[in-house]
């Protein structure tokens, strides 16, 4: 009887194994999947073109100079204006307020607004930005994708600046500086990497992101740097093109796909480098 | 001497000449609260300027916390408060209207363990000092270089000042951190068990400077080595539970105390 | 030279002036919490004043006439999640298995790489993925097998009915799964690692097998943390947008069938919102927008509490 038991429960444990091994092969099996598409789509599609030639007209030739600028520009200042705020709040959260009651609310609240849908950051800045000042920007673009960096970097700037150990604080207080002072010099000099880090995060994430532009910036065909008009971008542009009936559109839209997906693959590894040389010094 | 004193640690200083004696800091009634803990009660000891003052006791009696008290570290925490009196030149310094980062540029502070910043050989000295006072190159450099001197430092790093802080020895990051201090030219220094972190030469080599820069600086130090407390210090507290119990002359303390509790936790009876 | 107490007085302003500006900025996130919430609502007041509650409860979407009911896209929401999570989670919490119990420490590395870099793929490009190779796969191989094999058994075979369309509900769903497989996963590792080894150890002193520690003991301990992560991964799978609006064909229409295209709150707004024209149009859009907002800022608050609970349980 206990032989018997005993060989079912066996027989039990490599099943559950085995499908833990096949769930494993499932699961990741996508990213090969996923990125064999990718490359070979897009690849094909590459070519300098891509790089110095605007968004055709169906039928035509073209490359998407455009919204890669749009792209750049945008990203570049929801980066610019999300990123000091959320130092500025992270900190707060890390050293004046690090015991404070509102700093478990605030974290509570930030982490919400982390996994938010991105479409109702688009809606929220389409009634703040849009519908106020009567049309599409890559202001208010750029506006929304701010609102989603945010979060980011105040959670990687708090995490960062507790792992700072307390002995170095008091050291420097012991010395007789300001807070202020402590802080700059001291906390931020310790934090730096992996403040870098939580930035380079918050780029990838907003790289590609699409559903918090389609009504903000809306789309461009020309050239356009314009931060008064609506301006393309890589996604937005993805989204027309895939979705169009044109053969080569559609091939434009992989080679797009193709370029964000780099770009953020780019990212993550950068910034999973600077963590492992922060870890070694 | 008292013959149950046998096992007590060798004294080698006389006892110290009470003339001229000058009380630079002043504990009167102090009381400690940890949230609702009472951790120091009602202490009262004077400070003298120029002295090695020593704080022994078993492990929680409350030793580091009263040397916290002394530069107000404690106020970067919450939930801590003390009562009384702590007077510095006649100042009170637990006066809520008491400047803090002045308070603790003139009472430095090293801690057990030592805590160079990330940052150059050169830039851990300097970043006090630049606080401070607007200073060039050449006098930063003099001053850089006086300090290492001081604590004993100058001539193991002088040919690499760029290095980080973090790549010297343990001894050799206390020294610094002491150089650190000695730079922005306190008048106290608190010493919290300096050399517990560290191996036996080492802190030969920091009881040496704790004798010479006794010449400038009042230095206390809370210390769980009684064999050190009584080789640099003139003046011993013993604490116990939260209470100073006794404050004399090291000499006196370690060959003849008053209370019988100081006795036995000098002949190890426990602790 | 100024004396020491000059310099540091001069520097108390600075000081003070930076703590409150912190202090501000960190306050500010809890503003923008509320000034969304307060933009969606008062977007929606002209909807929800015009149609009242029976907007929860119609299937009529038409832009002509100006009748809007969130029936479809409500219900497509739902049920594209369930799907995703019906499969991601079992997939997700097998994987975590494998990582913590039975992978070799040089396999681990990549693997979790692996799975960081699924997670970090944008959603656009599983929508395009999703609409160019998956459906197509999809519609010629798998749906057809689906719909011969239900379409006997009673009360399945309206569940998988319908021409094999290729894009769809179910396609929506399983594309969901794929993008939050990789979420559940990473928080599932990171929960089962919290397990002490002792606890881990003296199961397996009593004999028990790999399987069975990880019933007994793994899975209890680290519930609610588990709970808490597959939380996290419904509140992706609701507000996901672009993977689903690719492939899930826009019909406001709730079918029995999963294979039917139908719509959800978000790819019905990213599909709409600019070409809507007309105030109750518009404010319908936004109407969706908060009943998925509150949605997920429902889901989202549950599973942050419940991570807070093994964080703190960690703690003490």
């Amino acid at each position: 009887m206990r032989a018997k038991l005993y060989a079912r429960r066996r027989r039990r444990n490599a099943v559950a194994m085995s499908l833990s091994l096949v769930a494993t092969a499932i699961g990741l099996g996508w990213l090969v999947l996923i990125l064999g598409a990718l490359l070979w789509q897009g690849l094909s599609g590459v070519s300098l073109k891509v790089f110095t030639e605007m968004t055709p007209p169906p039928g035509s030739d073209g490359g998407l100079l455009n919204p890669i600028v749009g792209s750049l520009i945008m990203t570049g200042l929801a980066v610019l204006i999300g990123t000091p705020v959320g130092i500025l709040a992270g900190t707060y959260m890390a050293e004046y307020g690090r015991y404070a009651r509102t700093t478990s609310v605030v974290r509570f609240i930030n982490d919400i607004l982390l996994s938010a849908p991105s479409i109702i950051v688009g809606l929220f800045i389409y009634e703040i930005a849009v519908a106020t000042m009567g049309h599409f920007s890559a202001l208010a673009g750029a506006l929304a994708l701010a609102v989603i960096v945010v979060p980011v970097v105040i959670r990687t700037t708090e995490d960062m600046l507790l792992l700072v150990p307390n002995a170095l604080r008091e050291a420097a207080a012991a010395l007789g500086m300001p807070r202020a002072y402590i802080i700059r010099h001291v906390a931020y000099r310790a934090a730096k990497a992996g403040i870098v880090t939580g930035v380079l995060l918050a780029i990838a994430r907003i790289s590609g992101e699409t559903a918090p532009l389609l009504f903000t910036a809306l789309n461009n065909q020309f050239w356009s740097t314009n931060l008064n008009a609506p301006m393309a971008s890589l996604p937005a542009v993805i989204f027309q093109f895939a979705l169009s009936p044109y053969a080569d559109w559609q091939k434009l839209a992989w080679t797009g796909a193709l370029i964000i997906t780099l770009a953020v693959l780019t990212l993550s590894i950068l910034a999973r480098a600077l963590t492992a040389t922060r870890r070694q010094s | 001497m008292n013959v149950a004193m046998v096992n007590a640690p060798q004294v080698d200083r006389a006892a110290t000449d009470k003339a001229g004696l000058r009380e630079r800091i002043s504990i009167r009634k102090l009381d400690f609260y940890y949230g609702e803990g009472h951790a120091l009660k009602a202490i009262s000891l004077p400070l003298y300027d120029r002295k090695v003052t020593a704080f022994i006791g078993p492990s929680g009696c409350g030793k580091s916390t009263l040397l916290r008290v002394l530069n107000r570290m404690y106020d970067l925490y919450p939930n801590q408060r003390a009562e009384g009196e702590v007077l510095f030149d006649g100042a009170n310094v637990l006066a809520p209207k008491q400047d803090l980062n002045l308070l603790r540029s003139r009472i430095g502070m090293v801690f057990q363990k030592p805590t160079p910043f990330p940052m150059t050989i050169y830039d851990n000295i300097a970043f006090g000092i630049r606080l401070y006072e607007r200073l060039s190159k050449s006098d930063v450099d003099g001053r850089v270089e006086e300090s290492l001197k001081r604590a004993g430092l100058w001539n193991e790093v002088k040919d690499k000042l760029q290095a980080n802080g973090l790549s010297l020895s343990g001894g050799q990051q206390q020294r610094l951190c002491i150089a650190r201090t000695v730079a922005v030219r306190p008048e106290v220094i608190l010493l919290d068990e300096p050399c517990s972190a560290l191996d036996p030469i080492s802190t030969a080599k920091i009881e040496e400077l704790i004798e010479e820069l006794k010449a400038d600086y009042t230095i206390v130090i809370v210390t769980h080595n009684m064999q050190q407390a009584a080789r640099v210090s003139e003046f011993t507290a013993f604490m116990y539970l939260g209470e100073l119990i006794e404050f004399g002359d090291t000499q006196k303390i370690f060959t003849s105390p008053n209370d019988s509790r100081t006795q036995d936790y000098i002949t190890g009876r426990f602790g | 030279m100024p004396s020491r107490a000059q310099v540091l007085m001069r520097m108390r302003f600075a000081d003070k002036a930076f703590q409150h500006l912190t202090h501000a900025t960190a306050l500010g996130v809890l503003l923008l919490l509320g000034c969304i919430i307060f933009s969606l609502i008062i977007g929606s007041l002209p909807a929800l004043r015009a149609f009242g509650f029976d907007f929860l409860l119609t299937q009529k979407w038409n832009p002509v006439t100006e009748q809007f009911g969130a029936l479809a896209p409500i219900y497509g929401t739902i049920v594209t999640s369930v799907i995703a999570m019906a499969i991601a989670v079992p997939i997700g919490l097998l994987v975590a298995m494998f990582l913590t119990e039975l992978c070799p420490m040089w396999l681990r590395r990549p693997i979790s790489i692996a799975v960081e870099l699924l997670a970090g793929i944008p959603s656009i490009i599983y929508g395009i993925w999703g609409l160019f190779v998956f459906a197509p796969f999809l519609q010629v191989h798998v749906q057809p097998r689906l719909i011969e094999a239900f379409g006997e058994v009673p009360l399945l075979s309206s569940l998988f009915a319908g021409p094999p369309y290729g894009i769809g509900t179910l396609t929506a769903g399983l594309i969901l799964a794929i993008m939050v497989l990789p979420f559940i996963t990473s928080i599932s590792r990171d929960v089962f690692e919290t397990v002490p080894a002792v606890l881990k150890e003296s199961a397996y002193g009593l004999g028990c097998t790999t399987w069975e520690v990880f019933r007994n003991v793994v899975l209890p301990y680290t519930r609610v943390g588990v709970i808490g992560g597959v939380m996290l991964g419904l509140g992706r799978a609701l507000g996901e947008t672009m993977a689903v609006t690719f492939v899930i064909g826009n019909a406001h229409k709730v079918a029995p069938s999963i294979l039917a295209p139908g719509t959800t709150i978000s790819a019905t707004i990213a599909n709409e919102f600019t070409e809507a024209v007309g105030d109750i149009y518009t404010s319908s859009l936004i109407a969706l927008g908060l009943i998925l907002f509150a949605i997920t800022l429902v889901v989202l608050a549950l599973a942050r509490y419940m991570l807070l609970r093994v964080e703190r349980r960690l703690g003490a």
